[in-house]
């Protein structure tokens, strides 16, 4: 009797956890955008957005790579070009796109809400996307995730109050290689320490971008401890051929 | 084919019908009689079962003018149909198959006739 | 040892698929010796189909319904449901020496054969086309896990609210569920929660029940062309919407709820007031626009519950109009009950049939010949129309006007051809080129605008208009607004010409409005010659009708098919003693144009216009309350069926008028409605064959005769009555009754926040 009460409580103990697990998934899908608009003060049809001489030449030339007729085929790249010109897609923004491509608004609404990268809600100047997935996550992410919480005073889904940052966490980014790993607007600053992300945000703050890359030494994704395999000069021509052909 | 033709014709002017009950006018008013006696013999008890608010009297006056009515059948058929049915009437009577309301109909005015020409139709309702 | 049973599975499958293509052989080749048709096979039974056909048409072909969602045949193909999935054995393919090489192994082929063919993966069966010699199997064991599998996932996030859901009873993912469904569940996860969007005053989302089958997204995007709906976000947060805050607003709206497979877009006036078990459905016809789209009303205890669209593919196909589908509660409010006289003290007082009729007939004895007239409003059917007729007639009276002008010169409504829509509305479907004089069909004939949407959309039709510019659902060539560019046309000097010149299949349409006009003979005349003119260029052969007239109101065609005069200029011009306005609300004639003394009598089923300012008001049945005869604007007789009785002391028209005839002392010789089809059939037969088209072609001789008008154009712009939404939603007496219009009226002036909405659900 006792046994089993005790047995209930814990299975709706996992139960309700699983439950709560389930919902800061949801939560933390998108970026916790809602994927229905609401007017807010500083997202609303109203919001200026007007593309500038020289984005509206990007489009024309984008346009013309897809066929006559298929104007749409350029939502992405220029819902891309928007959100680089405002930092982020506001309501206008996306109207703006469809007017000039001449589509719909709600097919521009669909594209955009679909992918994680179109920001929907203000983001910072430099939007830090630190992944936690499993690789990172073994690699220590934990730490680089709380050393840029504890620099920045945000938490994940947050900016700081001047604009300047932003942070969210984010599913792997395909740098396993050079766990663990940030990205920061398109760049991705890999093998990381506490330290460097640290370095690298005060960096930021000074106003200067540092270079991209790993920051243990490495050049790229080779090995960390030096080569296991093909340690010799490759072979020449008709290795392994043979000797009567 | 001439003899088709021919029990055709004779099957046409003797006609044998089969009898329900009665062979001949008598056996089929014999019936009758004793259908009228005992319906004559019910209807005290009716009265008295069903609690009607009418007299012995006026029952038995009721079962007469039921008879009355078909008094111009001369078909034996016809009689022992109209007796049989007659014979329902009576066992649902004395069974207490029928309700007070169901005997209290013989008693009823006849109804008023539906309109039939257009304008009481009209005047009548939606669809008459 | 666990591998045993998939190898002799493998091997009994090769020896299953070698003996079934051995003996299907023989049968393929003789068939498709005949024709290039494809056969498959459905369960084994063979059926021929067209290329290209897709699994689940060849499965329909031969009876076998496969289960789908968002599979709609008048849409386009999504295939994202996937509850149609469908086993399919393909047949062994022949060996191709050329294709595979000669130098390969035939065990290599044997391997890839092994791979292909027993592994069959259920295919979507709506998005699959057919290939030669496939056997569907729509109940093999595979199909029906796979069904069960889709089912379950479809259920994982569908609410079990359906004893409160309006869908309940008419749920395609409630019976398909009992169906191929899973007799419990697996899930004991959260189940995902969509907030609901607040569309518009006409259709309720309960946006949790919603399983994406995207049908409305393709319908408001193909069919009504209004991109508002979206699926936004993604996963399990994908959910259908409008993103922002906005009413899906399109004439056609209401069909979503029809295409709904759940219960996620349902109607709100519909919403918690019947369950479609418990109505009964009258199979009828619609009168609030000319198109006679057909219509299912479904009726419990004597009311109008709901209306549902019935298919006809010539008229509305399947679907109807918001005014059609929601009007109906307009049937409930503002009716005529009983009859009226107005007293001393000029109130209208309620009297008895007998005393009003008494009254009426005293009337119209007491009047003769020029004294007595009549008009006739927009929604009378065609039995009292032809029993005012008669009636008036026998008083020697021939002043019987509809409240629509139609202009009288040249051959006016004397040739048919006139003035109907003579290329029907599935002619357009074959159209490559449609000149819109004055009208905007989105609001005069929503259907008829759909199946120009359609047309454009499929069939690359060139639209072009001459008239007020309004917002179509397809693109089109704006010409002008004034009629002196149909004069430019006529002259063969505007641009459009050469456009004109190469159609092949031509079509003008006239809007009926335009006609209203005082120069309306003359445009009439224009676009006759402009019809006739294309006609000649494009050569069509003589079956193809050019000119066509779009009417707005359901009675017209009748009227002027049995001879009654449009527009109400004699009336004014000779104004009577006693008026029978039957349901004229119009507004046309007024007191102020009548005789001091003179008698109106309205008769009718709404308390409209009409009726203020009559002396006597006989009350009518509406359309759902009467067996009429109604043709609609291609000269096509259709009737309206009995849904309910008419409330109160209300009578069918053709009767009242009836027994007017009888108190008058000249009965009119007809006493059913069998018999007044008869006497219908007697002055215009076309009008008794129900679902038929009588053709209508004197087109030449009608422009001919057109010639003879001598009229001056004016200089204002043809303006179509109705130009914005706003102007769709109430256009007669029983729409102007309705709430339920009265909201879209509302919420499309002020926002669909401003329509204040029960607080349940």
């Amino acid at each position: 009797m006792l046994l089993s009460s005790v047995l209930r409580t814990a299975l709706s103990h996992t139960v309700r956890r699983v439950r709560r697990l389930h919902q800061t998934a949801v939560r933390s899908g998108a970026g916790g955008a809602l994927f229905v608009h609401r007017d807010t003060p500083e997202n609303n049809p109203d919001t200026p957005f007007e593309f500038t001489e020289e984005n509206l030449k990007r489009i024309d030339a984008i346009v013309k790579m897809y066929p006559e007729g298929h104007k749409a085929a350029a939502t992405i790249p220029v819902l891309d070009l928007a959100q680089r010109q405002h930092g982020w897609l506001p309501i206008s923004a996306m109207n703006k796109v469809a007017e000039v491509l001449d589509v719909p608004p709600m097919r521009v609404y669909e594209v955009a809400t679909f992918y994680t990268m179109f920001q929907r809600k203000p983001v910072g100047k430099y939007h830090i996307q630190v992944c936690t997935t499993t690789p990172c996550m073994l690699c220590n992410s934990d730490s680089i995730l709380e050393a840029i919480q504890n620099k920045l005073g945000i938490k994940v889904g947050e900016s700081t109050p001047d604009r300047m940052f932003s942070l969210i966490e984010v599913e792997c980014l395909g740098a396993c290689v050079n766990a663990p790993m940030v990205q920061i607007n398109d760049n991705y600053y890999e093998d990381l320490e506490p330290k460097d992300i640290e370095h690298i945000i005060d960096e930021l703050k000074a106003g200067r971008v540092p270079p991209p890359g790993p920051r243990n030494g490495r050049f790229s994704c080779e090995p960390a401890g030096g080569l296991t395999s093909l340690t010799e000069p490759p072979p020449g021509p008709g290795f392994g051929v043979r000797a009567d052909l | 084919m001439a003899s088709a033709a021919a029990t055709r014709g004779t099957s046409a002017a003797v006609k044998v019908v089969k009898p329900i009950f009665s062979r001949d006018l008598d056996e089929a008013k014999r019936r009758v009689r004793e259908l009228y006696r005992a319906w004559y013999r019910e209807v005290p008890n009716t009265v008295a079962l069903f609690q009607l608010d009418i007299s012995v009297r006026q029952g038995r006056d009721k079962v007469r003018e039921m008879f009355n009515k078909n008094k111009h059948v001369t078909d034996p058929r016809v009689i022992d149909m109209l007796v049989i049915k007659g014979k329902m009437e009576l066992q649902e009577t004395i069974n207490v198959w029928k309700q007070k309301t169901h005997i209290m109909r013989y008693f009823h005015e006849t109804e008023t006739p539906r309109p039939t020409d257009f304008l009481s139709k009209f005047y009548a309702g939606h669809d008459p | 040892m666990l591998r045993l049973p998939v190898v002799s599975r493998a091997l009994s499958g090769v020896a299953h698929t070698k003996g079934y293509g051995a003996a299907a052989g023989n049968v393929r080749t003789a068939a498709t010796t005949a024709s290039n048709l494809v056969e498959v096979f459905v369960d084994g039974k063979p059926v021929l189909v067209e290329p290209g056909t897709t699994v689940l048409q060849a499965c329909e072909k031969v009876g076998v319904q496969i289960p789908r969602f968002c599979y709609h045949e008048r849409l386009s193909v999504a295939g994202n449901c996937r509850m149609c999935l469908v086993e399919i054995e393909k047949a062994p393919k022949v060996l191709n020496i050329n294709s595979v090489g000669k130098s390969t192994h035939w065990l290599l082929w044997l391997a890839v054969m092994v791979l292909e063919d027993l592994n069959p993966v259920p295919v979507a069966a709506c998005a699959m086309p057919v290939m030669k010699g496939w056997n569907i199997l729509t109940n093999s064991e595979k199909t029906k896990k796979a069904r069960e599998g889709v089912m379950e996932f479809l259920l994982a996030n569908h609410p079990l609210d359906c004893p409160i859901c309006d869908q309940g009873g008419e749920c395609d993912l409630q019976d398909q569920s009992m169906m191929f469904g899973s007799d419990r569940s697996r899930f004991t996860e959260g189940k995902r929660a969509v907030e609901d969007k607040n569309i518009g005053p006409l259709i309720k989302t309960i946006m949790t029940r919603c399983i994406q089958c995207t049908r409305c997204i393709r319908f408001a995007s193909e069919i009504a062309g209004v991109d508002d709906l979206g699926t936004t976000g993604r996963g399990n947060e994908m959910q259908v919407g409008t993103y922002v805050e906005k009413m899906f607003m399109s004439e056609l709206s209401g069909n979503v709820i029809d295409i709904c497979p759940v219960g996620a877009l349902t109607s709100k006036p519909y919403a918690f007031t019947a369950r479609p078990w418990e109505t009964r459905k009258t199979e009828s016809i619609d009168v609030l626009d000319a198109v006679g789209s057909n219509i299912v009303v479904s009726t419990r205890g004597g009311e109008v519950m709901r209306i549902l669209p019935r298919l006809n593919e010539d008229v509305n196909e399947e679907w109807i109009s918001d005014k059609t589908r929601f009007a109906y509660d307009g049937l409930k409010r503002q009716r005529l009950t009983q009859p009226m006289v107005k007293d001393i003290s000029g109130q209208l007082v309620p009297t008895s049939w007998e005393d009003v009729l008494t009254r009426v007939a005293g009337a119209l004895q007491g009047a003769q010949g020029k004294d007595v007239a009549a008009i006739v409003g927009g929604l009378v059917d065609a039995e009292a129309l032809i029993a005012l007729k008669d009636l008036l007639n026998q008083l020697n009276s021939d002043n019987l006007c509809t409240e629509e002008v139609f202009p009288m010169a040249g051959a006016g409504t004397d040739l048919r051809s006139n003035y109907l829509l003579n290329t029907r509305i599935s002619g357009i479907e074959e159209a490559d080129l449609l000149l819109l004089v004055g009208t905007n069909p989105r609001y005069e004939a929503p259907l008829f605008s759909a199946r120009v949407r359609k047309s454009w959309l499929h069939n690359d039709l060139q639209v072009a208009l001459v008239g007020r510019k309004v917002d179509l659902s397809y693109t089109y060539e704006h010409l002008g607004e004034s009629a002196q560019v149909l004069q430019e046309i006529v002259a063969g000097t505007h641009p459009f010409c050469k456009n004109l010149a190469q159609a092949k299949h031509p079509v003008v349409v006239l809007g009926s409005a335009c006609l209203q006009r005082d120069d309306g003979a003359a445009v009439h005349s224009l676009v006759s010659t402009i019809a006739q003119n294309v006609r000649v260029t494009s050569g069509v052969q003589d079956s193809w009708k050019v000119l066509n007239v779009l009417h707005r109101v359901a009675s017209q065609v009748a009227a002027l098919d049995l001879g009654y005069k449009a527009g109400v200029e004699a009336i004014r011009n000779n104004p009577p003693k006693v008026l029978f306005l039957l349901g004229a609300d119009g507004g046309c004639v007024t007191r102020q144009d009548l005789p001091k003394n003179s008698l109106i009598i309205y008769q009718g089923h709404h308390g409209d216009i009409g009726a203020p300012m009559a002396d006597i008001i006989l009350p009518g049945a509406a359309y759902t309350e009467k067996c009429g005869t109604y043709v609609n604007t291609e000269g096509r007789a259709q009737q309206t069926r009995v849904a309910v009785t008419s409330p109160g002391m209300a009578r069918e028209d053709w009767k009242i008028i009836r027994a007017i005839s009888e108190l008058a002392g000249i009965t009119l010789p007809y006493d059913t409605l069998d018999e007044v089809r008869n006497r219908l059939a007697e002055v215009a037969p076309n009008l008794v064959r129900y679902d038929d088209v009588e053709e209508a072609n004197y087109f030449k001789q009608a422009n001919e005769l057109s010639k003879a008008v001598n009229q001056t154009l004016l200089s204002e712009p043809l303006v179509p009555p109705q130009l914005t939404v706003r102007d769709f939603y109430m256009t007669d007496p029983i729409s102007r009754a309705s709430q339920t219009m009265a909201k879209c009226v509302k919420a499309v002036t002020e926002g669909a926040q401003a329509v204040e909405e029960p607080s349940i659900c």
